[in-house]
């Protein structure tokens, strides 16, 4: 009974992953693409946010610099945009241990604060650095110059690569939710004295996380340049990018495998769809459809839709480990 | 010695909570530690952990200066420790919250899972090791925490009011459990505030008020001890009468 439901999920999942590539509707394949790429940032805020319990709501820094390391790349160097995806996830590493290591040493609501402030910051430098083409933003190539430029016409390639990112992110945390890491990292989300006791490293197991969730999320701010070809300061560093990890991976299920995915294939759909029918001047209904979601989520399934699927029971668990 | 503590002064601004407190704790003791509320037990009791830094005197742990060391360093070093008001690692199960505590020496996945195993095993845990750890009451949480505590094989454990707030069954359940550790050849410092415990489980007490050890001594000397009738029994003996 169980493998034959297991089966159907796998079955589910991989029609949906197939159905945009089928469907030949341009406006499906966009989406499934952002579905995508946004399920990598999600899921990558997932690790030391969800997995972790340190909420940031600045997530949208390493973005941003994964945005502008790609165009920049491309602008100043002349390199394909996705040749300053490395950069920026060096980049993000570094900062990582520059603003993670004192962030941490506060807790719960002011870590939070503390991360709005940071990504507050970078978005006012950005905004005030001329370089890198302040308030403006940076293009990238108009025509492919190469195939490294990845300039497609069709969404599918995207959606693709994001896959394939996708992919490996969900590996990673996969390997690391069954680790020591992942043991400490929950942990340390729900008791940080306790855990400490127990020989924890908390710091440190901090800091690593932040360095996956930080690397991957700034590769998806360079892959989201590379489709979009364009990043302002309010597309790479605004709050509204933060928020958006943060309520997708909420929605689906902080800390679980596959929630921020959920999130994103539930919430980017409704955005675009809202964008689509309500033109420019509704761009802002798909916000207020997230505040709802946020207030209905804190009221009643704080877990998310995570909540609602049901666990195998103790027993069949100790069978099968048997 | 074991562990010695000598002229812990723990001050909070103008306020000193522990006002130059001496411990010296041998090998393979169990060393009873009480005194009314307040009398600056749990302030001692967190800087033997590690987890409050005194303000003067020094700590010695198997010779070593761990003054400043955190609790982390204290728990690799072979002191751990439980909460007066234990903390659940909640989302996840009862085996998966000792394995926290069983990575400590055991950095693969299947080695913690066996220790955490024969910890669940030891402390009578094993048949709620796929529970919920938030499903557990008080007594289940308290002795969750004395397992998590044991998985990382300490040398020496302090156990915070381990039996506070449990009903008569489970306190005698609780006192076999810490006989059994204490057999197992580890050394064993217990704040409690149950006499009866204290007689039952401990050949030696240290009695606390106002930051200072006022007694010490096995405990039919000690409550045979005037000021400590004076600052603990005769208090609530007092109370009693009325």
């Amino acid at each position: 009974m169980r493998v034959s439901l297991r089966a159907a999920l796998v079955l589910a999942a991989i029609l949906l992953a197939i159905a945009p590539v089928l469907s030949g509707n341009a406006f499906y394949q966009r989406i499934a693409a952002l579905v995508v790429l946004a399920a990598i940032s999600a899921s990558a805020w997932n690790v030391i946010g969800g997995y972790g319990g340190q909420v940031s709501f600045g997530h949208s820094v390493y973005f941003g610099i994964g945005g502008y390391a790609a165009l920049l790349s491309f602008t100043k160097l002349g390199l394909p945009p996705i040749a300053g995806a490395p950069l920026g996830m060096l980049a993000s590493l570094l900062l990582s241990a520059i603003v993670g290591l004192p962030s941490f040493r506060l807790r719960g609501h002011y870590f939070s604060m503390a991360t709005i402030a940071i990504a507050a910051l970078a978005e006012l430098l950005v905004t005030n650095w001329g370089w890198a083409g302040g308030a403006i933003g940076l293009m990238g190539p108009a025509t492919p110059r190469s195939p490294a430029d990845l300039l497609f016409r069709s969404a599918l390639p995207y959606y693709a690569i994001f896959l394939v990112v996708l992919a490996v992110l969900l590996a990673l945390t996969w390997w690391m939710q069954r680790s020591r890491m992942g043991f400490y990292l929950r942990a340390i989300s729900s008791g940080e004295r306790a855990a400490e006791s127990l020989g924890v490293p908390i710091r440190r197991t901090k800091l690593y996380a932040l360095f996956l969730s930080g690397a991957f999320t700034a590769l998806a701010g360079s892959l989201y340049a590379v489709m979009i070809g364009f990043i302002d300061p309010d597309s790479g560093f605004g709050i509204l990018v933060s928020v958006n990890m943060v309520v997708m991976a909420a929605l689906g299920g902080a800390g679980t495998l596959f929630g921020p995915l959920a999130g994103a294939i539930i919430l980017v759909p409704l955005e675009e769809t809202t964008n689509a029918v309500l033109g420019g001047g509704g761009s802002g209904a798909a916000y207020v459809a997230y505040g709802i979601i946020i207030m209905l989520l804190a009221r009643f399934s704080p877990g998310g839709l995570a909540q609602w699927v049901p666990r195998p029971s103790a027993e069949k668990r100790v069978r099968r480990a048997a | 010695m074991l562990l010695e503590a000598s002229g812990i002064v723990k001050a909070f601004g103008s306020f000193r909570a522990v006002d130059g407190a001496d411990l010296a704790l041998a090998e393979n003791e169990l060393l009873g530690l009480i005194g009314p509320n307040g009398a600056g037990k749990s302030t001692f009791f967190n800087c033997l952990a590690g987890e409050a830094r005194p303000t003067r005197g020094t700590i010695r742990f198997r010779g070593e200066d761990v003054t400043m060391l955190s609790s982390a360093a204290h728990a690799r070093l072979g002191l751990a420790r439980t909460f007066q008001v234990p903390v659940v690692f909640a989302g996840m199960s009862v085996r998966e919250n000792v394995m926290v505590g069983a990575f400590l020496r055991h950095p693969a996945r299947h080695r913690a899972a066996e220790k955490a195993d024969e910890v669940l095993e030891f402390t009578g845990l094993a048949a709620q090791a796929e529970t919920p750890a938030s499903a557990l009451g008080t007594a289940g949480r308290k002795r969750l925490g004395i397992a998590r505590a044991l998985a990382t094989e300490p040398l020496l454990l302090l156990l915070d009011e381990a039996l506070a707030g449990l009903t008569s069954a489970e306190v005698e359940g609780a006192i076999e459990l810490v006989s059994r550790i204490h057999a197992r050849g580890i050394t064993l410092v217990v704040v409690e505030h149950i006499m009866e415990v204290i007689h039952r489980l401990t050949q030696r007490v240290l009695v606390f008020n106002q930051g200072r050890v006022i007694a010490e001594g096995t405990p039919a000397e000690v409550t045979a001890d005037a000021a400590v009738i004076e600052a603990y029994l005769g208090r609530r003996a007092r109370r009693l009468a009325r």
